[in-house]
């Protein structure tokens, strides 16, 4: 949506005027410095400016209205809200004036009463002397639009699946939702207790993290400059591994028996995946000292982690060869040193290197550079970037994260149990009042509500 | 803004009576590059009201600029999510500092509070006590003062998600994260107040009257007897309550039953009525089975059920009729006719 609309959507820009609107716009107008103005909509979605009308809400100037008046806006008000994209009529369908409640039993009462005390004395219970407790009067006005909240668009919003009704809605005809594992693209099916509905986890990641940025490439030249990358790394291994290859037979022609002699196949193996594991936490060393450097560089440090994951998964595999798993272990070495520019490095590296041959050792001494605190944090980093790595072919934003504003929004109501990883979640039941609360999420004060209950039983 | 010159004449054929002598201006204040003003005629019309001023418009009305002042005055505590740890901000809480406003998305709307949700930690709980120990799911629930119905979806739900796990199908991991820092959690430690109420009972509508039943002064009025009152079908609490055998519990806690013998019977009971579910159902499918005839062929599995001509009724216009009757609509296909299905199996 351009800006305008967006602004013009909320309320914040006067709507274009039109000949019909006109006069509601005149009699609207001079609005009470108290109230909020008549075009402000409370709508259902993360936005910045739905955040600022929520705040600046309060209920309309009733005095010296008519009730009928009272319920118009009230009405007006509540559906620019609850199922704003829905019509009229098929809300209208959908009204219950049957507001549901619960009120909790507590097992212990009900031991050791049967309900005869309650008519006891004169019929009011026996006086104890003590203030009985009286229970906060159930808000049943705050459920007035309580049927809506079981369409599957609502219901995916509410889950925080998707940053407005809207979308919610968009991604159901799309055929991103499940409902009981089948393809639903209805988003006016209206949920029944026990129904487990899915939503495709890319989607979710996309609705609600941060927009990719406009001036990254088209996935396209993207996916391109990726191939080419890849290539030129896999070029680079080959011919380092070949080196390698030829600097070993060199080696072993020449002291055959008198180095490997004692030490067998497994131990060898043994090493070097110990050896691929210490070299992944230098890496994320690595990772650590560029961090807050270029751009590029942190991506070709991110580049690199992947690739070590990679080896790492290749030698974890029990047939894996120990030949090509030391391999691996010396191309990833080399690119790892690669990286390493600063001076300090470079120094440490001359020394390490001398020492290296000296010891006819060339990678255990460096890794033990690390303490256990040191250790720590790369792990944890290591596992953040596992979990939440940079990759230009997703349509968000990477590393990805939650988007603006997404915290004053985050709520799970009580009707839904959402599990977050695999963006499922299951309609428990409706939802319900009890005393002192009720469960649908409504912007407005039971005042409006009630108002709107009664435009809606008019027709009812 | 500084007060601006009132004249007669449009600004437009001001600047062309000046134009001759003033040298060609590049751009004004605003940074917006001037037309060379030359000759009135040709000169495109100027997008100001008022060229010749040097102060720049405000871009925004009242409205805006009230709006970005707000909104950089709340950004701090709205706009990301907590750095560390599980710390909900709501809007409530910016608009007031009492503690029961705090957890209120909709300040306007004091009925509605963000509750906790089960942590993962809560979650792998309870799946461990069902599916490790095998407990049952009332004892569950009441072990931890989760719902049923809560219960038994997390372990659906944790079901799904070791099936992505075992497969390697990639896990909404960072939203996850995220989600679990933004909004209110639950642990279910021991000593953590009861999660949700778990013996709700739905309030009938036939309850909600007010009802003058004549009795002798005498009679011992129970809770059954006031149910009965109200409507024939109307079930007493003690049988609508999702776990009834919690009453008995507290009945043998109260008579002086040792806690341990109290809570064991109770779980052998709680497993009982489960273990009775079960058969029940099991039975249910069973009988519907019986009614059907599964033919299997290479391709397709062919199934003949058996139909009751009576089931529709007297008239035949009965809902549970099968097929096509004389005088009841069938609006398989018809136009504006709502076909989005009720259920899915």
């Amino acid at each position: 949506m351009k800006y305008r609309r967006i602004l013009r959507y909320h309320g914040l820009r006067r709507p274009r005027l039109r000949a019909s609107c006109l006069l509601y716009t005149v009699r609207c107008l001079p609005p009470s410095k108290l109230t909020s103005s008549p075009f402000q909509r409370v709508r259902q979605t993360w936005n910045k400016y739905n955040l600022y009308n929520l705040m600046s809400l309060k209920d309309p100037r009733n005095i010296s209205r008519t009730f009928f008046q009272q319920k118009w806006t009230a009405k007006a008000l509540t559906r620019g809200y609850h199922g704003e994209h829905i019509k009229e009529r098929q809300w209208d369908r959908m009204f219950s004036r049957r507001l549901l409640s619960v009120v909790d039993m507590k097992p212990q009462y009900m031991a050791t009463n049967d309900g005869s005390e309650q008519a006891a004395g004169r019929g009011s219970g026996l006086s104890t002397g003590q203030p009985k407790s009286v229970n906060k009067p159930t808000p049943y006005m705050q459920m007035t639009f309580a049927p809506m909240e079981r369409r599957l668009d609502i219901a995916v919003f509410r889950a925080l699946f998707a940053s407005s009704a809207r979308q919610a809605r968009q991604m159901v005809v799309h055929g991103a939702v499940k409902v009981n594992g089948k393809k639903m693209v209805h988003p006016g099916y209206l949920l029944n207790p026990g129904d487990l509905f899915q939503v495709n986890p890319e989607r979710v990641m996309t609705s609600t993290g941060k927009p990719r940025i406009r001036h990254e490439k088209t996935p396209y030249e993207r996916k391109m400059r990726n191939l080419a990358k890849v290539e030129e790394l896999i070029a680079e291994a080959k011919r380092r591994r070949e080196l390698r290859q030829k600097e070993l037979s060199e080696q072993t022609a020449g002291t055959r028996g008198k180095k490997q002699g004692g030490i067998s196949e497994a131990a060898l193996k043994a090493k070097n995946q110990r050896d691929l594991k210490a070299l992944v936490l230098r890496a994320k060393a690595v990772v650590e000292a560029h961090h807050g450097k270029s751009k590029k560089k942190i991506v070709e440090v991110r580049a690199l982690v992947r690739d070590i994951k990679d080896t790492i998964s290749r030698a974890a595999r029990r047939d894996s060869d120990v030949q090509q798993t030391g391999d691996a272990v010396h191309d990833l070495g080399v690119l790892v040193s690669k990286l390493e520019l600063s001076k300090e490095d470079l120094t440490q590296k001359a020394v390490e290197d001398a020492e290296a041959a000296r010891t006819g050792d060339r990678f255990v001494k460096p890794l033990l550079r690390l303490n256990e605190r040191e250790r720590e944090i790369v792990e944890k980093e290591l596992q953040e970037e596992m979990e939440n790595p940079l990759d230009y072919s997703k349509p968000y934003r990477t590393p990805w994260k939650p988007r603006p504003y997404m915290p004053a929004f985050a709520f799970i109501p009580r009707y839904l149990e959402v599990n977050q990883k695999i963006c499922a979640a299951v309609y428990l039941r409706h939802p319900v009042a009890r005393p002192g609360l009720a469960e649908v999420p409504t912007p407005f004060s039971e005042t409006v509500n009630q108002l709107a209950f009664n435009w809606y039983l008019r027709r009812g | 803004m500084p007060p601006r010159i009132h004249t007669g004449c449009s600004p437009q054929l001001l600047s062309c009576l000046d134009a001759a002598p003033l040298p060609q201006r590049t751009a004004t204040a605003a940074g917006r590059p001037s037309w060379p003003q030359q000759s009135c005629l040709l000169s495109p019309p100027s997008s100001s009201s008022a060229p010749f001023s040097t102060t720049a418009p405000r871009d925004m009305n009242r409205k805006q600029r009230d709006f970005h002042k707000w909104l950089n005055s709340v950004k701090e505590q709205l706009r990301n999510p907590p750095a560390e740890g599980n710390k909900p901000s709501y809007l409530g809480g910016v608009k007031s500092s009492s503690d029961s406003a705090r957890m209120r998305p909709f300040p306007a709307n004091d009925k509605f509070v963000s509750q906790p949700v089960l942590s993962e930690e809560a979650r792998e709980k309870i799946w461990q006590s069902v599916m490790v120990t095998g407990l049952p799911l009332k004892a569950v629930s009441a072990q931890f003062g989760v719902d049923m119905r809560r219960v038994a979806a997390v372990i659906r739900l944790k079901a799904i998600e070791n099936e992505w796990k075992a497969s390697f199908k990639p896990m909404a991991l960072p939203y996850a994260k995220a989600v679990m820092s933004m909004v209110p959690v639950a642990d279910l430690r021991f000593s953590d107040k009861p999660f949700e109420p778990i013996n709700d009972i739905h309030v009938h509508k036939f309850t909600q009257q007010q009802l003058f039943v004549p009795t002798s002064e005498s009679r011992h009025f129970t809770r059954a007897d006031a149910a009965k009152a109200f409507g024939d079908h109307i079930l007493p609490p003690d049988e609508k309550m999702r776990i009834p055998e919690l009453i008995q519990f507290e009945r043998d806690v109260a008579e002086g039953v040792k806690p341990q013998e109290a809570q064991k019977k109770f779980i052998a009971a709680a497993a009982e009525s489960e273990e009775e579910l079960a058969e029940k159902e099991h039975l249910r499918v069973q009988r519907e089975e019986a009614r059907k005839l599964r033919i299997e062929s290479g391709r397709f599995e062919f199934r003949f059920e058996k139909i009751n001509v009576d089931s529709s009724g007297k008239d035949g216009k009965s809902r549970k009729g099968v097929g096509w009757r004389y005088g009841v609509p069938f609006n398989d296909r018809r136009r504006a006719v709502v076909k989005i299905p009720t259920k899915v199996d």
